[in-house]
């Protein structure tokens, strides 16, 4: 319930504050809440697999958006940022895709 | 958002090759443990949702979801600002951008130019037709003061022949008219009838006819040319004057510095001759 609230709180947050976005971490912005987005979805199937661990929620979030992050920061270093970002996207994508059906599956039984 | 993205950059790079596996692991065993436990996936999310416990867990999730939800609302707010729009743009991105500006900006400066060419010509054009009407308009006014349509005033002189004994002919008249036109007249009326190019003189007992009209002595005659040129040319001896006097008739020259023929003739329009010019 915290955990929601924190999420809520956040965004509520980011709307009000409406902070200006360095111009160093904008390009990884997008990526880095597309990757903290996939930890979370994974995060939430692990719970209701009843396997959840702080421990490897925290890790894993993190790593997912410093890896995206890093993923974009080389790919513009060599060239094809555009691409990798895109390629970065679709397997989180994927990934985001396949933990939401395993969620739905034990929420809706379906 | 930035500062949690940055501080754990550096520290968890080393954990990078490690959480791999781990979350592998985190998601490898859910095949294998999903038939164990007896309490379900819905009562645990329940379980979890209410009531709330401020557990370790709970506190550091919340942490990491605020960090998420921010850094959404941030982004999804700075993307949905259109001014800022070109800020998360790539350099590529941004290059490929300028460049189809400056083709757009290329294409439209030609179009620029090309309606103004057309535009100057179009001007051009009607600066001429203008220019070709106001000379057409020069010119019909002074064939119109050569044909006798239009009244003219300048310069000129006055001729009376005052013929009391009737002994002024026609071939007199056509003679001072002849020497007036060799003379530089411009335009020639007698007693109220303008002479013109076909103009025709012809005797009518005692009288004169111009043009068919009948006209009585005395015949003035206004003439409008250069007075220091028609008034020798009317003197001279063996002259107009001489002539005329030698007939017994009175004759008067007198200049003037303004003459107005104001005698008209309708324009005739020709039966058979058409202008050749187009």
């Amino acid at each position: 319930m915290i955990a929601v609230l924190g999420l809520i709180v956040g965004v509520v947050a980011g709307i009000l504050v409406r902070p200006e976005v360095p111009v160093v971490v904008e390009p990884y912005l997008p990526i880095a809440v597309v990757a903290a987005l996939d930890a979370v979805f994974g995060g939430l199937r692990a719970m209701l697999d009843g396997i959840f661990d702080d421990k490897v929620f925290v890790v894993s979030f993190l790593s997912n958006v410093v890896v995206a992050a890093l993923i974009v920061f080389l790919g513009d270093k060599l060239g094809v940022g555009a691409q990798l970002s895109t390629g970065v996207v679709v397997v989180l994508g994927i990934r985001i895709f396949s933990n939401a059906a395993a969620i739905r599956r034990h929420v809706f039984r379906a | 958002m930035s500062n949690e993205d940055e501080q754990p950059e550096n520290r968890l790079r080393r954990e990078l090759p490690e959480e791999v596996p781990a979350s592998a692991s985190a998601e490898a065993p859910v095949a294998e443990e999903t038939p164990a436990p007896t309490v379900t996936g819905r009562q645990r999310l329940v379980q979890g949702l209410w009531p709330p416990r401020a557990s370790r867990a709970q506190l550091i999730v919340a942490v990491l979801l605020f960090g998420l939800g921010f850094g959404l609302a941030v982004q999804v707010a700075s993307n949905s600002n259109s001014d800022s729009a070109l800020r998360g743009a790539r350099q590529e991105d941004l290059v490929r951008i300028l460049d189809e500006l400056d083709d757009r900006t290329q294409r439209l400066e030609d179009e620029k130019q090309g309606l103004q060419k057309q535009r100057d010509e179009l001007e051009n054009s009607s600066d001429q037709a203008e220019e070709a009407r106001k000379q057409t308009a020069e010119k019909e006014k002074q064939l119109g003061i050569l044909a006798g349509t239009v009244a003219a005033q300048g310069p000129g002189i006055t001729m009376t022949i005052d013929d009391t004994k009737g002994t002024v002919e026609a071939d007199m008249l056509l003679d001072a008219v002849q020497e007036l036109r060799a003379a530089g007249a411009e335009a020639i009326q007698v007693n109220g009838v303008r002479v013109v190019a076909g103009t025709y003189l012809t005797d009518s007992d005692k009288s004169v006819s111009v043009d068919g009209n009948k006209i009585n002595a005395p015949y003035r005659f206004k003439v409008i040319g250069k007075p220091q040129d028609l008034e020798p040319a009317l003197n001279i001896p063996g002259g107009v004057v001489q002539t005329l006097e030698k007939e017994q008739a009175t004759v008067t020259v007198g200049r003037s510095s303004k003459i107005v023929v104001d005698a008209l003739r309708a324009a005739k329009q020709p039966d058979y001759a058409r202008s050749s010019s187009r």
